[in-house]
């Protein structure tokens, strides 16, 4: 070791790279995962920024609007994606559907991780009594079928909260579940090294271990589950709104815009409604999930690439 | 093995019994009750609804409604439908031979599939046909189903005219005869497909690593060394070891059949057990509503607890206790 200290101090003083710039360049290296980012990056900044581009993309920037004059027109230089049943102009659309569904699934997102972080890390850190306790619990709710259950709640507190706020909470309590496993399979493996006795030795308070010692070093597999989280979630709340039991109506998010299939003069004669939204889905749960895989494969300290 | 089993089966009694409180609490906060099922919709003097109320058990304390609830159940009285006016039991019984048709072809279409691409991949890995299987199978997992399942009815149904878009019989045709199954084949048959096609990624992957896997052992270069033809190898030799561990996914696909139920039959407007959930929520018909949700969770547990079980079966290195 110590042979090696001195050479590398004849040559030039250089600080070797740490985990995070490692893990930073094999996934700038990684084409197919920088290609995703920079669309879903595109995505978001167009989602964002969709009420101030409304009125440049079409003569009918107003969303909630009811047009009878321009009922399904077919894509034109006016509707560059055209117009739906109710005369509103879809590219606009399509741009605040992605706010909704964007901020449904990163706030679900969110949720889903804090709540399984929290209960993952608790049962695996205290272990015993504890852990038995939270894991049942945990159990519980990994049997309720999502679907079923998500749709029921939702009914239930349809109305109470405000409709997009039911849908992100009720999502965030059903899928926890997945993510406790997996932190406490980490914490369980993590918290036997050496440097927790030391923290502990040294009087350092059980939240201060969890929060500043063993979380950082379960960080990873947390983000890489949440980039792949976030995905399903999206899908799920465009499912759910596909069927009339996700966001309200009147909210234009994708699913909303694809439930116009539903009918089927739209699905066979007037694909410009449905295709777009389609589309744009399919694309950004493609690039999150490439984008999930980059990020596993660059956080593995294992792997060469 | 047997005590592993029966601790487990026992298991699951406190969870049902748990899922059962949920179920009715839940059915109990959803807005309205399912009274104005039962009574007579023109007759609305306060007398007579306080009198239905008392006679059909409204007014009891809600443990005692649960457990009025829950020995019926248990009993196979599911209540009557508020909607149908009939037996819960009897619709869902209906319904059941649908859904199970249903899941079952989309099962046999996803083995079919994950085989075929899942052998390919296997015996030429790293190949432009390995990748482009590896990238379809990406793609296919990406793609909502509900997506999927427009796309494919405005594909097929609409322009190419080769499947109907919905239902699960042709209405004209005579039960019983043979073009009666022959056309509830037909209707089947694509949203089948959509269900099924999504499904093979993880079948096809787990089965190509392991083939890999699996080729680099010795009693693969002890056949080969004995002058088994390759084709042997691959086809008897390994796929035998490779099969094993797919049993495992079995019992997760029974919890994954009844998520993809609820909306490939929504979409595709085939009366199964999913649509008529989603049926049953929008008209508030409760009792058929309180059924169904115990019955799905109850196959979820049950898919969970074969997993578990079949895990230990196939590979004994797995000590249970």
């Amino acid at each position: 070791m110590a042979s090696s200290t001195t050479l590398t101090q004849q040559k030039k003083p250089e600080r070797s790279l740490s985990p995070w710039q490692i893990a930073r360049k094999k996934f700038l290296k990684n084409k197919l995962a920088m290609i995703s980012s920079v669309f879903i990056i595109i995505v978001t900044l167009l989602s964002i920024a969709a009420p101030f581009l409304a009125q440049y993309l079409s003569p009918l920037p107003d969303i909630a609007k009811v047009n009878i004059g321009s009922m399904n027109i077919p894509p034109n230089s006016e509707h560059i994606l055209g117009t739906d049943k109710s005369g509103r102009d879809v590219l606009t659309r399509l741009f605040y559907g992605g706010r909704i569904s964007l901020l449904v699934g990163f706030s679900a997102t969110l949720m889903v991780i804090v709540l399984g972080t929290i209960v993952g890390s608790i049962a695996g850190f205290f272990g015993g009594l504890v852990d038995n306790i939270l894991m049942r619990f945990t159990d519980l709710v990994l049997t309720f079928p999502f679907l079923v259950f998500v749709i029921v709640l939702n009914t239930i507190l349809y109305g109470i909260v405000d409709g997009l706020w039911v849908l992100i909470i009720v999502i965030g309590i059903l899928s926890w579940g997945g993510v406790a496993r997996l932190v406490r399979s980490k914490v369980l493996a993590e918290k036997e090294n050496e440097y927790i006795l030391a923290a502990l030795s040294i009087g350092c308070s059980p939240f201060k271990v969890i929060v500043r010692h063993l979380l950082p070093n379960v960080a990873s597999t947390i983000i890489v589950q949440a980039t792949l989280i976030f995905a399903s979630m999206i899908v799920v709340e465009s499912a759910l709104s596909y069927l009339g039991f996700g966001v309200p109506q009147a909210t234009p998010s994708w699913g909303i815009m694809l439930s116009s299939a539903n009918e089927p003069d739209v699905l066979q004669g007037k694909p410009w409604i449905w295709m777009p939204p389609a589309l744009i889905l399919t694309l950004t749960i493609l690039s999150i999930n490439f984008i999930g895989e980059g990020l596993k494969d660059a956080l593995n300290p294992k792997s060469l690439r | 093995m047997l005590k592993y089993t029966i601790k487990r089966l026992l298991g699951t009694i406190p969870m049902l019994i748990l899922i059962s409180i949920v179920v009715f609490s839940l059915a109990k906060l959803m807005p309205g009750d399912s009274l104005s099922g039962e009574i007579d919709p023109l007759n609305t003097n306060p007398e007579y609804i306080e009198e239905m109320r008392e006679k059909l058990g409204y007014n009891e304390p809600l443990p005692v409604q649960y457990f009025n609830w829950i020995t019926g159940f248990v009993q196979g009285d599911f209540g009557k439908s508020t909607k149908y006016k009939t037996d819960v039991f009897d619709i869902i019984m209906e319904k059941v031979p649908n859904t199970l048709l249903l899941g079952v072809i989309s099962l046999i279409i996803t083995y079919i599939l994950a085989f075929a691409m899942g052998m390919y991949s296997g015996r030429r890995p790293y190949t432009i046909g390995d990748n482009a299987i590896a990238g379809i199978n990406y793609i296919m997992l990406a793609i909502p189903s509900f997506v999927a399942a427009v796309v494919a009815i405005y594909f097929f149904s609409f322009h190419l005219n080769w499947f109907p878009f919905g239902g699960s019989v042709d209405i004209l045709i005579e039960k019983g005869s043979f073009e009666y199954y022959l056309s509830k084949l037909h209707h089947v048959l694509l949203p089948a497909l959509v269900l099924g096609a999504m499904g093979t990624a993880s079948y096809t992957q787990f089965l190509r690593n392991d083939i890999i896997e699996n080729s680099r052992k010795d009693f693969v270069r002890t056949a080969r060394a004995k002058g088994t033809p390759i084709r042997k190898i691959y086809n008897v030799h390994i796929l035998r070891n490779s099969i094993i561990p797919l049993v495992t996914f079995l019992g997760f696909d029974f919890a994954a059949l009844i998520g993809g139920a609820i909306i490939t039959e929504s979409i595709f407007t085939y009366p199964g057990i999913g649509m008529l959930f989603l049926d049953s929520v929008t008209s508030r018909d409760y009792p058929t509503l309180m059924a169904l949700t115990m019955l799905l969770s109850f196959l979820t547990l049950a898919g969970n607890l074969i997993a578990d079980l079949l895990y230990g079966v196939v590979d004994p290195r797995i000590r249970l206790d």
